[in-house]
């Protein structure tokens, strides 16, 4: 373990971090903005997706702004319509969010100084794209003057620019007919998800056996199908992974 | 769902945004996350998406139809190539409606 703060006194660290740095914010809000259309597009269609599957308008600006977790939220839209219990709801959305922990971890020392209630609140908004962005200009966790200034270049038109198109999404998806299928871009905006987090044979394996699984297990009650396909497909993948390596040193002539 | 368990679910989804999002924020300093771990958290949630999107895909009135009849199907295979090829959420999200909308209106199969 490292503490980034022993180098220096903490106070001096803290103020290099967080003391206001016009440049890196504006570098943060220019770095930011090529993704900002995107952001608010896949906002606009799960709006729209949490009004088609029966949410009233104020229960998905709720929904929006407290939970601020798009895949999450697409996850928990099918489970709500069809009455699953909250726990499995809970579970599923925990879930669909562990890639967050592996964030959370890259990141959070890059801020350690910082009191517990600004860590809190900036992890809370820091989704997929500003984690990657902030990581690709600041790769070593010490100290340096405007990091935190950067990130909130990053962060917050994000966070804008998401709620933006998820309300535009929301009175949008109110006033189309249920005919047109609208919700049906929620679908396609999982894949999209999905896609880039299928890296490599274990991950392609354990998604092939989740979504089977979860066909297969769709009646078992409290929708408990979908926690199984879950678990069934990661351990197919780490169960690859393990023998993968293991063929690998075989053919080596390792141990 | 009543109002008030929708509401009951909306808290908790924001629970789970903050366990998974602000945890590490919350230790603070580096932690090693070991190995098996690490292939767990990485693994999960493409396995979760896959277990959400393929029932949606493949039911139709809760049973499994794997057929060309399946527009939602065709439209959802037909979505991931063009993803694969393009790398865009967006031209993949509007090219995959425009084609499900264009199977659906004209009952192409």
């Amino acid at each position: 373990m490292t503490e980034p703060s022993s180098a220096h006194p903490p106070d001096t660290s803290l103020c290099i971090v967080s003391a206001h740095h016009e440049a890196a914010w504006r570098a943060g809000l220019k770095a930011g903005t090529p993704t900002l259309f995107g952001i608010g597009a896949w906002g606009l269609v799960v709006g729209i997706a949490m009004v088609k599957s029966g949410l009233t308008v104020v229960q998905a600006l709720g929904m929006t702004l407290l939970v601020f977790a798009g895949s999450a939220q697409l996850a928990a839209l099918p489970l709500i319509a069809s009455h699953a219990p909250v726990w499995v709801i809970f579970l599923s959305a925990l879930t669909v969010n562990l890639r967050f922990v592996i964030f959370s971890a890259l990141l959070a020392p890059h801020f350690a100084q910082l009191p517990w209630r600004k860590r809190f609140a900036l992890g809370y908004v820091a989704g997929d794209m500003t984690v990657a962005l902030f990581l690709h200009k600041f790769p070593d966790p010490a100290p340096q003057p405007g990091k935190l200034s950067y990130l909130k270049g990053l962060t917050y038109p994000n966070w804008a620019a998401w709620q933006i198109g998820s309300i535009a999404g929301i009175f949008a998806g109110s006033a189309v007919p249920a005919e047109w299928g609208l919700g049906f871009a929620g679908t396609l905006a999982i894949i999209c998800v999905m896609v880039p987090l299928i890296v490599g044979r274990p991950a392609l394996c354990g998604v092939l056996v989740a979504g089977a699984v979860a066909v297969l297990a769709v009646g078992l009650p409290y929708k408990l199908g979908l926690l199984l396909a879950v678990l069934l497909g990661m351990l197919t993948a780490m169960a690859v992974e393990e023998g993968t390596e293991k063929w690998r040193q075989i053919y080596r002539g390792q141990p | 769902m009543s109002d008030w368990e929708i509401w009951l679910t909306i808290a908790v989804l924001a629970v789970a945004t903050a366990a998974t999002r602000s945890s590490f924020w919350l230790v603070g300093h580096h932690i090693n996350i070991p190995k098996r771990v690490q292939e767990m958290l990485r693994y999960a949630p493409a396995c979760a998406l896959a277990a959400i999107v393929a029932p949606d895909l493949m039911l139709v009135n809760g049973s499994p139809l794997l057929d060309l009849i399946n527009i939602k199907l065709l439209a959802g295979i037909v979505a991931t190539i063009f993803y694969l090829l393009r790398r865009n959420m967006l031209q993949t999200i509007l090219f995959g409606m425009g084609f499900y909308t264009l199977l659906r209106l004209m009952h192409v199969f």
